[in-house]
């Protein structure tokens, strides 16, 4: 009597988990349909524009790959995953040939050219984004604030880091305060969500929000599609944590390590004082909260075991506060997660070996 | 009740395991034709068949003679006509030599009442040739019972565990036969502990044990004048293994445990009270494609389709059919394939609960780091197995590995690693 299934599998276990890297891939997508939705209310069109074409370039730079290598690829949604990460580092606006060669590089140069997923040895999407910036960087610091704020579409504007750069000074470090000193655009959703909190829970602790985070938390700024929805980024941030889809002590280790710096040295804004530094606004401008959840914990290009992924967030953590302070770019995050990658096969061997080996020693 | 104890590190939590309805447990039908396999497992030696072809056997004759250490009689399962005696392929991958036997005539041992012999009186030389003579083996690991008792007696100081602790989704006859026979489990129990000297006994269950078992089992255990203590373990794989409840009561050296199961104690108790060879084994009939999962008393040698058909056959189409756990056990290739001492569960699983995918490029998630009971790097060991590193993978912890499945089990890449880790330690062992 044979069996009429089958058999799929030969060898045991018979039974596995639900997690496949295709569906941690799709799932990790699905987290980012959010930041789509959002970024497109603030910006419309130019912002759908971007995801568009972002996406469509690496799905079809995955189809070429994939009859270039002939094995069909696509299903493993790490081309979708990919292009959606390019398009969130892009501004909205940006000349489309932009994020569509970006994408294409991401995906055909980075990962196809080096064996597809999991040989290759940097995150694509954030090499793809740092292609973007060493070819385009003045179409990549084109930044328009939302039409929430200005009330029409396309105004250019400086992002509140650039602006904030460029004060003569910041009175002990309270940066949102300088803001509005130097008349910096503020949304009326922000002063009135801003007053709610205070009445209902600051003023009981005895504190106070300033104006303004409300506006970098919702996206009422000028700045690139990820950064434009940082609750929305957060919200996928603990889905993907919940779900056990990242290896959560590398953002946790690279966000304690960042905001310690910070706060001790500043963010390289002037009259900043030692331990002075705007935790918050340092944690909330800039990508970094999406970098460090979607693509510094992206499990190919940082290395396994707990050791390893501790000093490799904690690593990142500290070039991107390096980066940043000293640096004048606000995509020293993204160099500072693409710097660790290099030096992540390295780190595995030398940290992971010293690892294993206190293990055998144990009885 | 009791504090659970748990092994320290990683390990798959069963949060849900498929119903099953409990009851008595039911003898299966005898099978028109059994194919008694010689060997039970891979590293079990081939006994020397006593019979010939055409020759008519009693039901519970001597079939084949053991051939020394690790090697232990068989007995006819039923009473027949030997037809043939021929090397198969068993779904462990090895080669037996197998015994056919057609049913024929009428029953002895098992269609009579059972005579109950008072082992009291015996000593530990006469049970222990008992336990010889009637071909009892662990039905864990398949080596003969009155082996491993014999080398442990001779290294006093071990702790003797009665492990009824089943913690995949599905099998559960250890738990219901505790439930259903517990004074033929203690009663085995205490026939072990007679041969085998142990400091103390544990009785392993499950945390979820239901509070009057557990007084019942109380009572007989003082009544059976035994020196046991009842532990509960928590309900998350592979904790049933030696090593893992070594590591959950904080003993560093799993070698001082000896761990049988109530199947084992119960196969051990009717040798010596009822004088029954081997020939019967608990097999668990579960998964998804089973219509009525159940517990069966099978006579060794029945085809597990036959063991299917009682539970109602299939209900859709099985993706797999596997011999023993879902974690370690084998495929088997068809229904043909006989039930040995060793074999505790039949499971046809659907597509749904195998969840096989292609295997695909390894994504470094660091998962089977985090879910590796042993505490190894099956990541890393994989790797250097890939460049034909194995020496500096063997030092790293594949020496350690039990093969339990687990790191495979949450592979994102379905990945087979302990197929490579199996692979590698085979290889190893040839050269």
């Amino acid at each position: 009597m044979k069996i009429p299934g089958g058999g799929a599998s030969s060898y045991p276990p018979y039974i596995h988990d639900w997690k496949t890297s295709a569906m941690a891939s799709w799932i990790c997508s699905l987290t980012l349909l959010p930041v789509v939705v959002w970024s497109t209310v603030l910006y419309g069109r130019a912002a759908a524009q971007v995801w568009a074409v972002a996406l469509a370039s690496s799905i079809v730079s995955e189809a070429i790959a994939s009859g270039l290598s002939r094995r069909w690829t696509l299903g493993d949604g790490s081309a979708v995953l990919t292009g959606l990460l390019v398009a969130t580092a892009m501004p909205p606006g940006v000349p489309l040939y932009v994020p569509a060669i970006s994408a294409a590089f991401a995906v055909l140069i980075v990962k196809a050219a080096f064996g597809g997923l999991g040989a290759n040895w940097m995150n694509p999407a954030l090499a793809g984004v740092a292609f973007a910036y060493a070819n385009w960087p003045a179409a990549m610091r084109e930044y328009v604030l939302p039409r929430a704020v200005s009330g029409v579409d396309g105004v250019s504007a400086a992002t509140p880091m650039a602006f904030a750069k460029g004060l003569a000074s910041i009175d002990q470090g309270r940066v949102m305060d300088a803001l509005r000193g130097a008349s910096y655009p503020l949304s009326s959703m922000d002063s009135s969500v801003t007053g709610l909190l205070n009445d209902s829970i600051f003023s009981k602790l005895g504190a106070r929000l300033p104006d303004g985070y409300v506006d970098l938390a919702i996206g009422f700024k000028p700045g690139t599609l990820g950064e434009s929805a940082l609750l929305a980024v957060l919200a996928g941030s603990i889905v993907l944590v919940c779900l056990r889809l990242i290896k959560p002590l590398i953002p946790a280790a690279m966000l304690v390590v960042f905001a310690i710096l910070a706060r001790a040295f500043g963010t390289g804004l002037p009259g900043e004082v030692f331990f002075g530094g705007d935790v918050l606004f340092a944690l909330s401008s800039g990508s970094v909260m999406l970098t460090a959840f979607y693509m510094a914990a992206d499990p190919v290009s940082s290395p396994v075991g707990r050791l390893p992924s501790l000093v490799y967030g904690a690593a990142i953590g500290a070039l991107c506060f390096a980066f940043r302070r000293w640096g004048s770019f606000s995509e020293g995050v993204a160099y500072a997660v693409l710097v660790m990658n290099v030096i992540a096969p390295f780190m595995e061997r030398t940290v992971a070996g010293l690892g294993a080996r206190g293990r055998t020693r144990e009885p | 009740m009791m504090r659970a104890r748990g092994f320290k590190r990683g390990g798959v939590p069963v949060n849900q395991r498929v119903p099953f309805q409990t009851g008595p447990i039911e003898n299966a039908f005898l099978p028109m034709n059994a194919v008694v396999l010689l060997k039970d497992t891979f590293t079990a030696v081939e006994p020397f068949p006593v019979v010939h072809v055409g020759q008519e056997v009693r039901e519970g004759q001597l079939l084949a003679k053991s051939a020394g250490r690790g090697s232990s009689n068989v007995h006819s399962p039923i009473p027949g006509i030997v037809r043939r005696i021929d090397s198969v392929k068993t779904p462990g991958g090895f080669d037996s030599k197998a015994v056919l036997v057609s049913l024929e005539g009428s029953f002895s041992v098992l269609g009579k009442r059972p005579e109950r012999y008072l082992w009291k009186s015996l000593n530990k030389a006469d049970i222990s040739h008992i336990v010889q003579e009637k071909g009892i083996v662990c039905v864990s690991n398949g080596e003969p019972l009155f082996e491993m008792i014999a080398d442990r007696s001779s290294k006093p100081g071990f702790v003797m565990v009665i492990s009824a602790l089943e913690t995949d989704p599905y099998r559960r006859t250890e738990e219901e036969l505790l439930a259903l026979r517990p004074e033929d489990v203690i009663d085995g129990c205490a026939i072990a502990a007679r041969m085998a000297l142990p400091a103390r006994i544990l009785l392993a269950v499950d945390e979820h044990i239901d509070a009057t078992t557990v007084d019942r089992l109380r009572d007989i255990i003082v009544s059976s004048e035994l020196d046991v203590s009842i532990q509960a373990f928590k309900r998350r794989f592979p904790q049933e293994m030696p090593r893992q409840i070594a590591d959950a009561l904080d003993i560093d050296d799993a070698g001082s445990l000896f761990v049988l199961e109530p199947s084992t104690l119960i196969a051990l108790h009717e040798a010596v009270v009822a004088n029954k060879p081997h020939i019967e084994q608990y097999v668990y009939i579960g998964g998804g494609s089973i219509k009525r999962p159940a517990i069966l008393k099978a006579r060794i040698g029945a085809p597990i389709g036959d063991l299917i058909e009682e539970c109602g056959g299939f209900s859709g189409t099985p993706d797999t059919i596997v011999i023993g756990g879902p974690f370690r056990g084998r495929s088997a290739a068809d229904l043909d394939a006989s039930v040995t001492r060793t074999t505790r569960a039949v499971l046809a699983l659907t597509a749904e609960e195998t969840r096989s995918a292609p295997e695909r490029p390894c994504v470094r998630c660091g998962d089977c780091v985090e879910i590796c009971p042993e505490g190894l790097d099956p990541y890393s060991m994989l790797k250097l197995l890939r460049v034909g590193r194995n020496e500096e993978a063997g030092a790293i912890g594949l020496d350690r590995c039990t093969s339990c499945g687990v790191c495979a089990y949450a592979c994102r890449s379905r990945i087979p690693l302990v197929r490579y880790f199996d692979d590698a330690r085979r290889n190893e062992v040839r050269r």
